[in-house]
C-alpha cells in the first residue's frame, strides 16, 4: 500500500471514528437526561446546571 | 474541610417579567431570553457578586403564575423552592421579579411565596415601561406593607437598577425578613390545621404552612404524592378538610386566590398612582396586527418580506463565499496533482462538500437577525395569537405556541419547551407536531433549490414565495396530524389559550446580535465537525472502488468522445460504479415516483442523521461525477446541467420544477434528524412515540413528494 492510500485511509477512518464517538457521547448524555442534540440548545434550555 | 457553600438565591416570577434578562445582568451569563413567555423551561444557575456582601449562587427558574404546579416546569420551581430537588439545597432567599406595570396580578405569586417562610427581596422590573405608562410606585410604602422586605425598581433590559438589586439581595440575606402573609378566613384556617395535624401524625414530619396549603388547595394532589402521603386515609382527611371550607361558604379550590387577592388589595392601597398615560399606542398597533382578517394577511406579508430580504441581502456575500471556495479549490488542487486520490479527497470531497454547506452562512445570519428582531419586538407572541385559531381547531393547547415557534429554529429546544404544557396528552400531541416545523437545518436545502432553480427561472418573487410556502408545508401537515391525534387517538380535552401578550419594545441590538452570532457559530462549527466528517465518508463511498476496467469500459463505449468530455464520462462512470452509486441505484426505484435520481436518493439517505447533510453530499457526488467540467466547483451549476442518462426521461433535466418542488416538500416533512428522534423518545418516556413520529413523517414526506412530482409533471406547463 502506498503512502497516499495510507493517508486517505487514515482520514476516512478518523472521520468515521469521530462520528461514532460523537454518537456514543450523545447516547450517554441522553441516558443522563440531558439534551442529546448537537445544536447547543442545552445552553439555552438546560435541565440542570 | 469543604468550604461553606455560597448562599443560594432563587429567581422567581411570572412568565415574561424579565427574570432571565435580570439573571444575565446579575451573573454575567448568557441565558436565553425572549420577548414571549415560557423561554426558560428548567433551572439554570450562576454566581452573582454582591460586592462587600460576598457572592451568592443565583438560580433562574421557569416563570409561573402560581405555586399550584400543574406542568413539569412549574413543578421544577415548587421543588426548587421547597428544597425537594435531589442534591439541591433549599434557597436561603427568594428574589421575586415582578412586572411593575401589573403589581396586583404579579404579587399573587409573592403572596404565595411568602407562605414558604423564606427571606425575600422584590424587584419591580420593567420600571421604564411603568414610567412611560405614567405609573408612580411608592416603593418605600410597598416595602413597609410587605413587612420590611427590600423592594427595588429596576429595568433589567436597560441595565437600570441592577446594583440596587444586588444590594437588595444582600439586605434580604442579612436581615432575613419574611414578607407579611395573607390572613385565612376561619374555616380555611381550620381546614389547614386539620391537614397539618394529619401530615404530622401520618408522616412524622412538621410541614411548613406552604406545604399544608399546597396539599389542601391543589386539586391534582401532586404535593401530597411528593410527600409520599397516599392511600385512603389521605383522601379521607382532604375530603373532610375541603368539606369544612365548603361549609364555611368558600370553594376549597378558589379560597386561596380569594384570600391572597383580598390581602393584596389592602397591601397595594396607595402604593400605585395611575398617571393617566394610556397604553393606546400599543393597543392601536394590536388592533391592526391582531385583526381577524388583516392580522393573518399582515403576518403572511411580514414572512414574505423576511424571506425576500434574506435572499436579496445574502446574494452578494454568498457569491463571495462561493468565489472564495472556487479560488481555494483552484489553488489547492494543483498542489496535489501528483497524488490524484488525495487531490480528489481534498478538492472534490472536503472543499466542495464543506464549501457548498458554508455558502449558506450569510442566509442563516440574516434569517436569525430578522427572527431575533421579530422576537424581541414582541411580534412573535402576536403571531401566536393569530396562529391560535389554527391550533385550537386542531385541538392543540395555546401553550403549544412556544414549542412550535422554537421548532422553527431547532426541534430540540421546541421539544424541551413542551414541558410547559400541563396536560400530558396535549404535551404529547405538541411534541409530535414540533418536528413538522421547518427548522433552520431545512433552510440550506430550500435555499439551494430556490436559488438554483426557482429564482433564475421564475424570478425572485416566486423564490421568496416558494420559501414561505415550504415553511408553511410542515405547519399545514402538522395541523391535520395533530387533529387526528388529539381527537381520535389521545382524546385531548380542549385547552384555554393562556399566552400573555408582551409589550412592544425596540429590539436590543446586543441580544439580537448575540443570538445571530450563536447561530452562526453553531452553523460554522457544524461545517467544521459533523459535515466535515460526513463529507469525508461520503467522498470515500463515492470514490471507491476504483477499478481501472471501469474507465476502459467508458472509453470503449464512447469512442467519439475526446479530451474533457471523455474525462467527464470516465469520472461519471467511476461514481456510478462506486459503493455509493451502487447503493443509490439499488434504492432509487423507491424514490423514482418522487422524481429523484440515484444521486438525489443518495443525498436523501445520507441526510437521515441530519438533513443539511444533503447539501454537502450533493456537493461531493456532483463534484466527483462532473470531473473536469467542475472547474467552477459550484454545486448549483453542476446541478443545473445534470440530465437523466437513461430511461424514459433520458436527456431531460434531473432538477425539473417538479423534482425540485418534490425534493423540498420531502425535506419539509421527512423526519431526518437523529437528535430530534432521540429527544422525542427522551421527552415522551420511550421509543414508541419517537418511532411513530419518524414513521408518520417519512411516509407523509414520500406521499407528498410523489403527489407534488406527479401533479406538476402532468398539469404544470414547463417553464
Amino acid at each position: 500500500m502506498n503512502v497516499e492510500a495510507v493517508i486517505v485511509s487514515a482520514c476516512v477512518g478518523a472521520a468515521f471514528g469521530w462520528l461514532v464517538r460523537r454518537w456514543i457521547a450523545a447516547a450517554r448524555r441522553r441516558r443522563d437526561g440531558s439534551c442529546a442534540g448537537g445544536c447547543g440548545c442545552a445552553d439555552k434550555v438546560g435541565k440542570g446546571r | 474541610m469543604s468550604p461553606e457553600p455560597e448562599p443560594l438565591v432563587a429567581l422567581v416570577g411570572n412568565p415574561n417579567t424579565g427574570k432571565s434578562t435580570l439573571f444575565n445582568a446579575l451573573t454575567g451569563l448568557r441565558q436565553r431570553v425572549g420577548n414571549y413567555p415560557g423561554v426558560t423551561v428548567a433551572r439554570k444557575s450562576g454566581q452573582c457578586d454582591l460586592g462587600p456582601a460576598g457572592r451568592v449562587e443565583l438560580v433562574d427558574l421557569p416563570g409561573l403564575y402560581s405555586l399550584a404546579a400543574a406542568s413539569p416546569d412549574e413543578q421544577v420551581v415548587v421543588d426548587a423552592l421547597t428544597g425537594r430537588i435531589s442534591g439541591d439545597r433549599r434557597p436561603d432567599a427568594v428574589l421575586l421579579v415582578v412586572d411593575a406595570t401589573n403589581l396586583l396580578r404579579n404579587l399573587f405569586l409573592a403572596s404565595q411565596v411568602a407562605e414558604l417562610g423564606v427571606p425575600m427581596a422584590v424587584v419591580l422590573n420593567q420600571a421604564d415601561v411603568a414610567r412611560e405608562q405614567g405609573l408612580r410606585i411608592d416603593v418605600g410604602l410597598l416595602s413597609r406593607r410587605l413587612g420590611g422586605v427590600p423592594v427595588v425598581l429596576a429595568s433589567a433590559w436597560k441595565g437600570e437598577g441592577v446594583s440596587e438589586v444586588r444590594r437588595a439581595i444582600a439586605q434580604a440575606l442579612a436581615d432575613r425578613r419574611l414578607a407579611v402573609r395573607a390572613t385565612w378566613p376561619a374555616p380555611v384556617a381550620a381546614a389547614l390545621d386539620e391537614v397539618t395535624a394529619a401530615l404530622r401524625s401520618d408522616l412524622g414530619v412538621e410541614p411548613t404552612a406552604a406545604e399544608a396549603q399546597r396539599t389542601l388547595f391543589d386539586a391534582a394532589g401532586s404535593t401530597a404524592v411528593r410527600f409520599g402521603w397516599t392511600g385512603p386515609r389521605r383522601d379521607l382527611v382532604l375530603r373532610s378538610a375541603r368539606d369544612k371550607v365548603r361549609r364555611g361558604g368558600y370553594n376549597p379550590f378558589a379560597a386561596e386566590p380569594l384570600a391572597h387577592y383580598a390581602h393584596l388589595r389592602v397591601l397595594l392601597e396607595g402604593v400605585v398612582e395611575e398617571g393617566g398615560a394610556a397604553r393606546s399606542a400599543s393597543a392601536a398597533v394590536d388592533r391592526l396586527l391582531l385583526h381577524r382578517l388583516l392580522g393573518p394577511v399582515l403576518f403572511a406579508a411580514i414572512m414574505l418580506g423576511l424571506f425576500a430580504s434574506v435572499f436579496w441581502l445574502a446574494k452578494f456575500p454568498m457569491g463571495w463565499i462561493q468565489d472564495g471556495v472556487d479560488l481555494l479549490r483552484g489553488y489547492i488542487a494543483p498542489k496535489f496533482a501528483a497524488t490524484p486520490m488525495l487531490q480528489s479527497l481534498v478538492a472534490d470531497g472536503v472543499i466542495s462538500g464543506v464549501g457548498a454547506f458554508l455558502s449558506f452562512l450569510p442566509q442563516i445570519l440574516i434569517l436569525f437577525l430578522f427572527v431575533g428582531i421579530l422576537e424581541d419586538s414582541g411580534y412573535m407572541a402576536r403571531a401566536a395569537f393569530i396562529m391560535d385559531r389554527l391550533f385550537s381547531w386542531c385541538g392543540l393547547s395555546g401553550k403549544s405556541f412556544v414549542p412550535l415557534l422554537s421548532g422553527f429554529a431547532c426541534a430540540i429546544p421546541g421539544l424541551l419547551s413542551t414541558r410547559t404544557i400541563e396536560d400530558p396528552k396535549a404535551r404529547l400531541a405538541t411534541a409530535f407536531a414540533v418536528p413538522f416545523m421547518s427548522c433552520s437545518a431545512r433552510f440550506p436545502v430550500y435555499a439551494l433549490m430556490c436559488s438554483a432553480f426557482i429564482g433564475p427561472v421564475y424570478g425572485s418573487g416566486w423564490e421568496s414565495a416558494a420559501m414561505v410556502g415550504m415553511h408553511c408545508v410542515g405547519l399545514l401537515f402538522a395541523v391535520p396530524v395533530a387533529f387526528i391525534l388529539t381527537r381520535f387517538v389521545l382524546r385531548v380535552r380542549p385547552q384555554p389559550f393562556v399566552l400573555e401578550l408582551p409589550r412592544y419594545q425596540l429590539p436590543k441590538p446586543r441580544d439580537v446580535l448575540w443570538r445571530m452570532w450563536q447561530n452562526a457559530a453553531e452553523f460554522v462549527s457544524k461545517a467544521g465537525t459533523v459535515i466535515f466528517a460526513i463529507t469525508v465518508i461520503v467522498w470515500a463511498l463515492s470514490y471507491f472502488p476504483r477499478d481501472p476496467a471501469v474507465a476502459d469500459r467508458a472509453r470503449t463505449a464512447e469512442p467519439s468522445l475526446t479530451g474533457e468530455a471523455l474525462e467527464r464520462r470516465v469520472q461519471a462512470a467511476y461514481v456510478e460504479q462506486s459503493w455509493m452509486g451502487r447503493f443509490g441505484k439499488a434504492v432509487q426505484p423507491v424514490f423514482d415516483p418522487c422524481g429523484f435520481d440515484w444521486k438525489i436518493t443518495v443525498g436523501v439517505l445520507a441526510s437521515f442523521p441530519a438533513r443539511e447533510v444533503i447539501v454537502s453530499t450533493l456537493g461531493v457526488t456532483y463534484s466527483l461525477g462532473e470531473g473536469a467540467e467542475a472547474d467552477s466547483g459550484q454545486l448549483r451549476t453542476a446541478m443545473q446541467s445534470a440530465r437523466w442518462q437513461e430511461g424514459p426521461r433520458a436527456g431531460s433535466p434531473i432538477f425539473s420544477l417538479a423534482a425540485v418542488l418534490a425534493l423540498m416538500v420531502f425535506f419539509a416533512l421527512c423526519s431526518q434528524c437523529g437528535a430530534t428522534v432521540a429527544t422525542l423518545a427522551q421527552e415522551t418516556g420511550g421509543w414508541k412515540w419517537a418511532f411513530a413520529s419518524f414513521a408518520t413523517m417519512t411516509v407523509l414526506a414520500w406521499l407528498a413528494a410523489t403527489g407534488v412530482y406527479q401533479a406538476v409533471i402532468r398539469f404544470a406547463p414547463p417553464a
